[in-house]
């Protein structure tokens, strides 16, 4: 979220959710939009799906799987061609709006109409109201990101928020609203196959910064790699991206050519649910073909379950939340202390302690928790004591660390002393009173240094850098195809001592951007720039002169980057369409994305998928179960709420089928997956497509697995994976699998 | 045989009582959206319900306990039971299975009826285990009853068609109102018995079904609430509204039948546990049943 | 007779309930319920119907003149001063008369008796325990917590994600759902209007309000 929901409930004009159920995925987060709108906001929900959201909301628009950009440029055509963007926003600070508008320029009302299903009217509707209404929000959750095109589709909504002049607003910006507890903070935390902690990529400079702050050398960190070096002599492995979870599975069973050293033969499961993967299929064979699969969780991950395989499988009993201690990081990017309000269990243990004793086994325990003995001294980074206190040291080495994101002032006194206070925080603005005084709860990231009070909205220009202010980051060069990328000399922060736009700040550029003369102590302890920076002295002085350490930029438009520079509908790759997948077909195919290669256009044209299976599908989340469900499918009282795997199905297409209210049907999908579920009437979902939710396993292709449970631990509720079915399809940059655009045959069972 | 296979029927039939068949969905047929649903509609049967309960079915419960016992003792008092010779000859009247049946249904409502006061006047015994108890041997008593039923009616439904005899019959109240002996117009059953069979029979059917209800309580009955173009919830309080008008019924003509094969016609009670009655019994109290077994050769 | 606006109320604004089951499960989870029995329920009427589908919690609404009171033969039901309408367990002999003189389908029966019959019945206390010894163990496993006595909310409105739930004295609750709806502007009213009407004895309930 760059705001978060006090912003919402206090200032919010309006709100747009795009492929958000938060009534079900976030029910504490969507209470404050129905605060906001019984204060009189205007909630518009776009969903393929009437959601319990939609329910909610005053303008509900029906689109079509997978047609969120064509929807998106349909407003922006609008807008744009009233004139109703923020035109000052936009010359201000941001960058290549004109790649945006001639995009956007192809989508009448009635082409974007004809491509994702919502009529004229609703998008004339929709983008006067959105465009007119200021604040405006936008939110949204897994219905955009988990597409073939999830990438662009996170870019053209903030595109959205940009030419309207709602970025860094009090009431508007984006609002990605996470599922699960901890979410952004898994993520701050790279439990990623891409990048180091804190989004430092895989570079030989981050893994640099990382060997000081760990107190290792390189040279061990790159021992630990396979020894393969590549053309520039780099270690080969350690600078490539690893698998991904959405397709691991190739990496055991390189049936798509894949690019690593060896194939994988040992798997190891902490806290993610392997059975809300899409081909549950390709995984169980992976994981039947494994050497040994090891599951530390509190309940038994069903990765265990589906496989039957013998032997080989560890299941090693992890804590839960209740036993464990720490920090976490809200969907706003704040960050809470969690107490230990338990013992751990019989023999369950901590995830830290399973990761602790398995480093200890493996001979890199001292290693490993050498980061933690460690703190800076004259910019070094040296080790102080022999003892570590968890999880506190552990917090230490974060902030002293993560930089990126401006983790600095998150120390495990001040964390601790918000927990204790919350009473002393307004829920509305976040702000902090009395003995709290000036700090913002939770002290949302960025929150540079230990008295940045941390930034309850990303972007706002309007507030001091030193009080949660900031312009957009410098993080894309000076210039790009000689336009500057810097902010124009109209974005001056309040307290900002420069005027206008500036750079990052570097050991290089800094005496020049803020006029200082930096003493040879200084340039001696100082990192080559902010984020690698362990001196502080660069925020020391940024703090000084009023300025953001990374920079008052303007916000790209583009991505020259990525295969698609500006965000253009693709059909999904299995598209009802077939007329437009000849107008807007797939990227082409990948030759290595996170170490395999994954078909695009070839799979999109191999055939017109729609004429054997003429049925659209995509998946939701129950409000009872979260994830693969294994967790709460334990509890007898959330399983008696839905004690069975269904899908939703409008009654027309059903009777087409002979398929019976409560009755069971067959699913098959194109690539030869079946599962068997229980039909459910419901005008939820129109007569072209099936919703189902994606929070059961235990059943596989009719196949009742209950006897592959260790006994004693079967969940009340088992079911079919919808993961089974959902079609073969990834982002090109996240490798997110593209569960809710699908193709499927129903079938009575 | 063919007994035998409607015992074995019926007896199935009532078996089936003793399923709960769950449903399946996840919205209850009677606490979920039709409960709902029902809310507005709660001004017809339930404030009715409501009404009769708090008000009517005690003193409705309260008349029908007293008015036979008192009735019965004046009639015993003043006119007094009838008492026919136990030496004479004997008629065959009742086979061992019709027996058998009969008198399991004396023996279930003999649970039934008393345990039923015990429930409808629960507060005067405090409630609790004892009232519980008799509620259970109310609805064990009811499969036991159940089972007798379809025997009784196909057995009996021929002999049970109200004809002119009856009319007479009623006209002199069947002579018990007076302590003389003379013939009195009837067949193998008089007219008394006769309105006890037909509010027994029917009625009990209707006893069982509105007691099944309310013990199922919120199994599917979707099929019978729409029958009755009604919410299950209102089914339930129909029932009880039935079960209720009904018992007392019942309950009344209950205990005059007991009253009169007990008490009031000495000894007349071993006819169903004999299968023979006395023959002066039958010559006076079923003078044309008596007349047509003569005719026929059978005495 | 006391004032009967002091009394304890519960009120479920259909306007933000979105039906997440918190309440039915922190109730079934804080009283160790048998499943099966949910003392509140959420439904949701005309599912995926657009424009129409409305979400709504409903337990026993303790109601002021408590027809369930009224009916039952063994007279196990009191009520507190406060308005809270609980029962008696032990006395209870699990006939279902409550059940159907309830206008909100609050009474439930496990299946527990002979032949699966029905139990004693069980409905919301309002977290408020029962006639037994307050706080004790027989008390906590008879009626599952008591929270009334320990100056807590029922676990239900306190787990309500949407705050749809709300529970108070009843003029305090019609002041916080009033300010909403004038918030909302008066058109929405009319989704609640009938189970306002009931649970609160206006208008039509005259029949029972001697
Ligand atoms: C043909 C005779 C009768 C049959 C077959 C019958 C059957 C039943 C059944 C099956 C129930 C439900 C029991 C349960 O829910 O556990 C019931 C309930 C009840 N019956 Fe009867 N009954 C009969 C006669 C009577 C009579 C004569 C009375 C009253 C004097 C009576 C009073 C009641 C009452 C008060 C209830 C409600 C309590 C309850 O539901 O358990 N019944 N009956
Ligand atoms: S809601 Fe039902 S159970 Fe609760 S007090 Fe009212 S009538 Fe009684
Ligand atoms: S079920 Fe229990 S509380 Fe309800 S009326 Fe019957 S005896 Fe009373
Ligand atoms: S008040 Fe207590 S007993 Fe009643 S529904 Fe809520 S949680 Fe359950």
């Amino acid at each position: 979220m760059t705001n978060h929901f006090g912003d919402i409930v206090a200032n919010s004009k309006l709100i747009m959710m795009v492929g958000a159920n938060s009534a079900v995925a976030n029910p504490i987060g969507f209470k404050h939009f129905l605060q906001a709108k019984d204060r009189g906001a205007k909630l518009i929900v776009v969903d393929p799906i009437f959601t319990r959201s939609a329910a909610k909301a005053d303008i509900y628009v029906r689109i079509r799987p997978g047609t969120d950009i064509a929807f998106a440029y349909g407003l922006l055509h609008v807008i744009f061609k009233n004139g109703w963007e923020d035109k000052d926003f936009i010359d201000h600070r941001t960058y290549a709006m004109d790649q945006i508008r001639a995009e956007a320029a192809k989508w009448t009302p009635e082409e974007a109409s004809n491509v994702s299903g919502a009529s004229v009217a609703q998008i004339l509707e929709v983008a006067e109201l959105y465009a007119k209404t200021k604040p405006a929000a936008i939110a949204w959750s897994l219905g955009i990101t988990q597409h073939s095109v999830g990438s662009s589709n996170t870019r053209i909504l903030p595109i959205l928020a940009l030419v309207t002049g709602n970025a860094g607003k009090a009431g508007g910006g984006c609002q990605i609203i996470r599922g699960h507890d901890n979410v952004q903070g898994a993520t701050d935390m790279a439990n990623l196959a891409d990048s180091l902690p804190g989004y430092y990529g895989l570079g030989k400079a981050a893994w640099e910064y990382y060997a000081k702050t760990w107190g290792v050398s390189l040279e061990y960190l790159q021992s630990r790699f396979h020894p393969e070096l590549d053309a520039k002599g780099e270690h080969k492995w350690m600078h490539a991206k690893g698998f991904s979870l959405a397709k691991w599975w190739q990496g055991v069973l390189q049936e798509e050519k894949t690019h690593s050293s060896a194939p994988i033969r040992v798997l190891w499961v902490q806290g993610t649910g392997i059975t809300s993967m899409s081909q549950q299929v390709k995984i169980k064979e992976a994981i039947d073909k494994l050497d040994m699969l090891v599951v530390a969780e509190p309940f038994v991950n069903e990765a265990a379950i589906i496989t039957d395989r013998k032997d080989g499988i560890y299941i090693l009993p992890a804590a839960t939340q209740f036993e464990c201690e720490g920090t976490l990081s809200a969907t706003n990017r704040s960050a809470q202390w969690r107490t230990q309000v338990v013992e751990p269990l019989y023999e369950s243990k901590a995830d830290h302690e399973v990761m602790f004793a398995f480093a200890k086994k493996f001979g890199f325990y001292d290693e490993y928790v050498k980061g933690m003995k460690m703190r800076v001294e004259k910019g070094e980074v040296v080790q102080y004591k022999d003892d570590f206190v968890w999880p506190d040291d552990a917090v230490r080495e974060i902030a002293r660390t993560v930089k990126s994101i401006g983790l600095s002032g998150w120390t495990p006194e001040r964390l601790r002393k918000h927990q204790a206070n919350w009473h002393l925080f307004d829920p509305l603005t976040l702000k902090g009173h009395g003995e709290m005084e000036g700090e913002y709860y939770g002290l949302p990231w960025p929150c540079w240094d230990e008295k940045h009070p941390g930034s309850p909205v990303l972007y706002d220009v309007s507030k001091p850098v030193n009080e949660g202010g900031m312009g957009f980051r410098n993080r894309f060069g000076m210039e790009h195809n000689g336009v500057s990328q810097i902010a124009d000399e109209t974005v001056t922060l309040p307290g900002q001592k420069i005027k206008g736009g500036y750079p990052q700040l570097t050991k290089a550029n800094i005496e020049k951007v803020l006029g200082i003369t930096l003493s040879e102590e200084e340039k001696a302890q100082m990192g080559p720039s902010w984020a690698m920076d362990f001196s502080g002295i660069i925020q020391k002085y940024a703090r000084e002169y009023g300025v953001c350490v990374y920079g008052n930029a303007r916000a790209r438009t583009i991505v020259w980057e990525f295969p698609d520079p500006v965000p253009v509908h693709r059909e999904p790759i299995h598209s009802p369409r077939w007329d437009l997948v000849q107008k807007y077909p797939a990227l082409p195919d990948q030759d290595n994305n996170f170490r395999v290669a994954t078909r695009f256009i070839s799979e999109q044209t191999k055939q017109d998928w729609s004429k054997e299976f003429p049925t659209i599908m995509t998946s939701m989340r129950l409000v009872n179960l979260s994830g693969a469900g294994m967790l709460e499918r334990t509890s007898k009282y959330l399983s008696s709420i839905t004690p069975e795997m269904f899908a939703n199905i409008h009654p027309d297409l059903a009777s087409k089928y002979g398929i019976e209210d409560k009755g069971m049907m067959w699913i098959h999908a194109p690539h030869g997956t079946k599962i068997k579920v229980r039909a459910h009437y419901n005008r939820s979902v129109t007569a072209d497509r099936i919703c189902m939710p994606y929070n059961f396993a235990g059943v596989m292709q009719g196949v009742d697995l209950s006897a592959n449970y260790p006994e004693g631990t079967r969940p009340y509720t088992i079911g079919e994976s919808s993961c089974t079915v959902v079609n073969y399809g990834f982002d090109p940059i996240t490798q997110i699998s593209e569960f809710n655009a699908g193709l499927c045959r129903v079938e009575k069972a | 045989m063919k007994k035998y296979r409607v015992l074995l029927s019926s007896l199935l039939l009532s078996m089936t009582s003793l399923y709960a068949i769950s449903t399946g969905t996840y919205d209850d047929p009677l606490y979920g959206t039709a409960m709902l649903n029902a809310i507005p509609k709660y001004f017809a049967f339930g404030e009715v319900f409501t009404y009769l309960q708090r008000e009517w079915f005690w003193k409705g419960f309260l008349i029908a306990l007293f008015l036979v016992p008192v009735a019965g003792s004046i009639h015993y008092m003043i006119i007094g039971p009838k008492v026919f010779s136990h030496d004479g000859k004997k008629i065959f009247a009742f086979g061992l299975f019709m027996r058998i049946m009969h008198n399991l249904a004396a023996l279930s409502f003999l649970v039934l009826v008393p345990t039923g006061f015990v429930m409808a006047f629960g507060d005067f015994f405090g409630g609790g285990t004892f009232v519980r108890v008799c509620k259970n041997l109310h609805g064990i008593a009811t499969p036991v009853f159940a089972i007798t039923v379809l025997p009784m009616i196909i057995a009996w439904i021929r002999d049970m068609i109200f004809n002119m005899d009856d009319v007479k019959w009623m006209m002199i109240v069947g002579g018990y109102l007076s302590k003389e002996k003379k013939p009195i117009p009837a067949g193998k059953f008089n007219a008394g018995q006769k309105a006890w069979f037909w509010i027994a029979m029917p009625g009990g059917i209707l006893m069982i079904l509105t007691g099944a209800l309310m013990f199922f309580l919120n199994i599917n009955l979707s099929p019978v609430a729409t029958l009755f173009g009604v919410s299950q919830i209102d089914l339930l309080r129909i029932s009880a509204i039935i079960h209720n008008v009904l018992g007392m019924v019942v309950a009344t003509f209950f205990m005059v039948h007991v009253y009169m094969a007990a008490i009031a016609i000495k000894g007349a009670i071993h006819s169903m546990i004999t299968g023979y009655k006395e023959e002066e019994e039958v010559a006076i109290l079923h003078s044309s049943w008596y007349r047509k077994l003569k005719e026929e050769g059978k005495v | 007779m006391e004032n009967i606006n002091s009394r304890l109320k519960f009120y479920c604004d259909a306007d933000r309930c979105i039906e997440c089951f918190a309440c039915v499960v922190a109730c079934q989870n804080a009283h160790e319920l048998p499943v099966g029995i949910a003392r509140r329920k959420v439904v949701t009427l005309n599912d995926g119907v657009e424009g129409k589908e409305t979400s709504i919690s409903i337990a026993c609404m303790h109601c002021s003149d408590a027809p369930c009171s009224q009916v039952c033969p063994v007279d196990c039901f009191y009520i507190r001063e406060d308005g809270i309408v609980l029962h008696d367990k032990e006395k209870c002999i699990g006939c279902g008369y409550c059940l159907y003189a309830c206008p909100f389908g609050a009474p439930q029966f496990p299946k527990d008796g002979v032949f699966g019959a029905k139990g004693a019945m069980d409905k919301c206390t309002m977290c408020a325990g029962g006639p037994l010894e307050t706080n004790s163990e027989i008390e906590r496993h008879t009626y599952g917590q008591n929270r009334i006595s320990e100056g807590k909310v029922p676990v239900c409105a306190a787990m309500c994600s949407t705050n749809a739930l709300m529970i108070g004295t009843s003029e305090k609750v019609s002041e916080l759902y009033r300010t909403r709806v004038l918030a909302r502007g008066e058109s929405k009213e009319a989704n609640n209007s009938y189970l306002w009407n009931v649970a609160y004895n206006k208008q039509s309930r005259k029949g029972l309000t001697q």
